[in-house]
């Protein structure tokens, strides 16, 4: 499903990947993480173009993203995101947010799109929160809602960027039980996340990165039985004791 | 003090068989036209400059960085005087006939005003879009918006928001700049206060009337906005503590 | 284009220069005079003492409202009459004299409201840090408000200062002969628009784009210092 190879990215001339390779298939869910600044948000936006990257490629279903030819809005949208500080429009109240690209960008009606939205609205147990705006919500809420919006778009695959990382602690876990949730049903997730006790519970695969580069990239038994590398070792201590 | 105060002048006939409230009147519709269209001007070109100042394409930046420069860096009197005069001048023999002759004054005084406050419209336009956070734009593209789609749906509808105390302001500030196309024949509000003062030297009566006339239309662009801003307030969100880093 | 004429602009150097010579007196004196008015508008208006402030909020409102070229024409025909209330005598002042006294007057009201923005973005604590100290009230603005609050708000002053600058070219409205002034009574003359008004506009744009870069710089090592 989603194909990473030799990918290198630099800012002017400070690199910050080097060289990743990796793939999902179809029904994983691979979970990234490492130390702040490792590279991994960064990598996670090149699957759908967010970020250009100078050397490799990234194949999404066939597709390759780093190909000018390939038309961008087209495959973003059959890839769900989700992003740290969730990024619902805070103009559009709840249905408009869920509605707003598929009316733009599918093309569907906007009835069926606000049938579809309220559904999986619904589905994330915010049904009663369609009329308010994000201002009007809850961080976990909102997180919530930007899943459901990602959802609506009938996504091949879903990315998820620390989608916690920005939540009040009690906050964290009605989010991740939507992740769980969606992880059963199949769908294909890649997730950059701190999160190890869902890595744990619905991980297939755990990749960690530093300084830009895939350190470690492991089936969950062997990542958390014993990590190879040092370095991901110090981490998953640091992390796990707190 | 021999000043002979005469509230009664305004009515008073005129060589034109008006009364000189009329010209008040005429002076405040053209001040009111003037100023509008020019706004609706400035309001659709600085738009696009701002929006333009804000892609990544480095000539797009770099024209409409060199729009607001040239604009902002010249007296408006100067402009409307180049409008007029040089540019007829310059431009293919026929345009200019056309421009000197048929081209009726209001549309060029407007089109002159408009550019003018273009620019300042553009450098608001962009402080709001650059306000708004970068994922805004990532969600808007995640979704499969295209580049433009981003602009129309998500960061220009929360700019403006943004913005409007400071384009209210300059929604405000138009009135009183279309004095200036007195200059170029406008027979606008401020032309008439000349002409009244002229023909009767009652300065102080119509100092009074006219800068009440302006005080009163700044203060109704003002209110029309202030409902405006009511109108499209966003709940639950306070305005300068945007979502997002 | 092409018969562009460069010959009709050295010709009349003399009278263009001695008209901006002007326009740049103006703007110095209505930047200085506006500058200290301003301030002390500002001090009134965050005074406790309530007629203070409403002279203060009055005096603001009503030249921010009004066109400029409105309060020239204004003051050129009132200040003669008024000086004639108080001394009895008719004194004809001149176009050229009454646009330095009505610039400083109307400028006034904007940087006062700039020298007040500046003035409010002080913390409280240096105010009671400065009464903490033994200063009296004018003490503590003179030797800890005032001087941060000009700091900080230089980069806007001269800002309003360029403005300042393009807007003496409406002193048209009573005739006087400044920069733009001289070119529009040599076009009169000479006919020869559009040497005269594109000198005009070229000159105009290379002194304040030259300015509001400096401005611009300015801004920056400001904000670093801070």
């Amino acid at each position: 499903m989603i194909e990473i190879k030799n990918v290198s990215k630099w800012y002017g001339s400070f690199q910050v990947l080097t060289d990743c390779t990796t793939q999902v298939s179809k029904s994983e869910v691979v979970v990234v993480c490492g130390p702040s600044g490792s590279g991994k948000s960064t990598l996670i936006k090149c699957v759908n173009a967010l970020e250009p990257f100078q050397q490799g490629s990234i194949v999404v279903d066939g597709i390759a993203v780093e190909n000018p030819k390939t038309d961008l809005p087209k495959l973003r949208a059959r890839v769900g995101m989700v992003f740290q500080n969730f990024e619902l429009f805070p103009h559009m109240t709840i249905t408009d947010n869920l509605a707003i690209a598929q009316i733009k960008v599918l093309g569907r009606g906007r009835e069926e799109a606000v049938d579809k939205g309220l559904k999986l609205l619904d589905r994330v147990g915010l049904k009663n929160q369609a009329a308010k705006f994000p201002g009007q919500l809850s961080g976990g809420q909102q997180q919530r809602v930007a899943i459901a919006r990602a959802l609506a778009m009938d996504p091949i695959c879903m990315l998820f960027d620390e989608p916690t990382s920005a939540l009040d602690p009690e906050m964290i876990n009605e989010v991740l039980d939507v992740m769980v949730q969606l992880a059963h049903e199949g769908m294909t997730m890649m997730c950059v996340t701190h999160e190890m006790g869902f890595a744990r519970k619905v991980a297939n695969r755990v990749i960690f990165m530093d300084r830009g580069a895939i350190v470690e990239d492991a089936a969950k038994e062997d990542f958390f039985g014993q990590p190879r590398s040092e370095r991901a070792q110090t981490f998953l201590a640091k992390i796990l004791n707190h | 003090m021999n000043y002979h105060w005469d509230w009664m002048f305004f009515f008073q006939e005129t060589d034109d068989g008006l009364k000189y409230y009329d010209w008040i009147l005429s002076g405040l519709g053209w001040t009111t036209f003037v100023s509008l269209a020019s706004l609706a001007v400035a309001l659709t070109l600085g738009s696009v400059l701002g929006v333009m100042r804000t892609t990544p394409k480095r000539w797009l930046v770099g024209l409409g960085d060199a729009y607001v420069d040239v604009f902002r860096n010249v007296p408006l009197i100067v402009q409307l005087f180049m409008w007029f005069f040089v540019v007829p001048e310059l431009v293919p023999e026929k345009l200019g006939i056309w421009m000197k002759q048929d081209l009726p004054y209001f549309v060029t005084a407007i089109v002159g005003l408009g550019l003018y406050t273009a620019a300042r419209i553009a450098e608001q336009v962009k402080a709001g879009i650059n306000s708004l956070s970068r994922g805004q734009r990532f969600a808007g593209l995640a979704l499969g918006f295209t580049e433009w789609q981003t602009y129309r749906y998500v960061r220009l509808p929360m700019a403006y928001r943004i913005v409007l105390p400071a384009l209210t302001s300059e929604a405000m500030n138009i009135f009183k700049n279309s004095a200036v196309t007195y200059a170029v024949g406008i027979l606008e509000l401020y032309f008439q206060y000349k002409q009244i003062i002229e023909k009767t030297s009652q300065v102080l009566e119509i100092t009074i009337v006219v800068t009440l006339s302006y005080f009163i239309l700044a203060f109704v662009m003002n209110r029309i906005l202030a409902f405006v801003e009511a109108r499209t307030r966003v709940p639950g969100l306070i305005v300068g503590q945007k979502g997002g880093k | 284009m092409s018969d562009f004429d460069f010959s009709v602009i050295t010709q009349n150097w003399a009278f263009l220069a001695e008209g901006l010579r002007y326009t740049l007196q103006v703007t110095v004196t209505a930047m200085l005079g506006g500058i200290l008015i301003g301030t002390l508008l500002a001090l009134m208006r965050l005074s406790s003492i309530v007629p203070l402030q409403w002279f203060a909020a009055g005096y603001v409102n009503i030249f921010r409202s009004v066109p400029l070229v409105q309060v020239i024409l204004a003051f050129y025909l009132i200040i003669p009459l008024v000086l004639q209330m108080i001394t009895g005598k008719q004194i004809p002042i001149g176009a050229a004299n009454s646009a330095y006294f009505t610039f400083t007057i109307f400028e006034a009201a904007y940087y006062s409201e700039i020298m007040r923005s500046g003035i409010q973005s002080i913390p409280k604590g240096q105010i009671a840090a400065g009464y903490a100290l033994g200063f009296t009230y004018g003490q503590t603005m003179r030797f800890v408000v005032l001087p941060q609050a000009f700091r900080n708000m230089l980069p806007v002053l001269l800002t309003q200062t360029i403005i300042l600058f393009q807007d003496v070219s409406l002193v048209y409205a009573i005739g006087a002969t400044d920069f733009f002034g001289a070119a529009d009574k040599i076009t009169q003359r000479d006919l020869r628009p559009v040497e005269m008004y594109t000198t005009v506009a070229v000159v105009y744009f290379i002194i304040c784009f030259t300015l509001s870069r400096l401005v611009k710089r300015l801004q920056s090592r400001i904000a670093i210092i801070r």
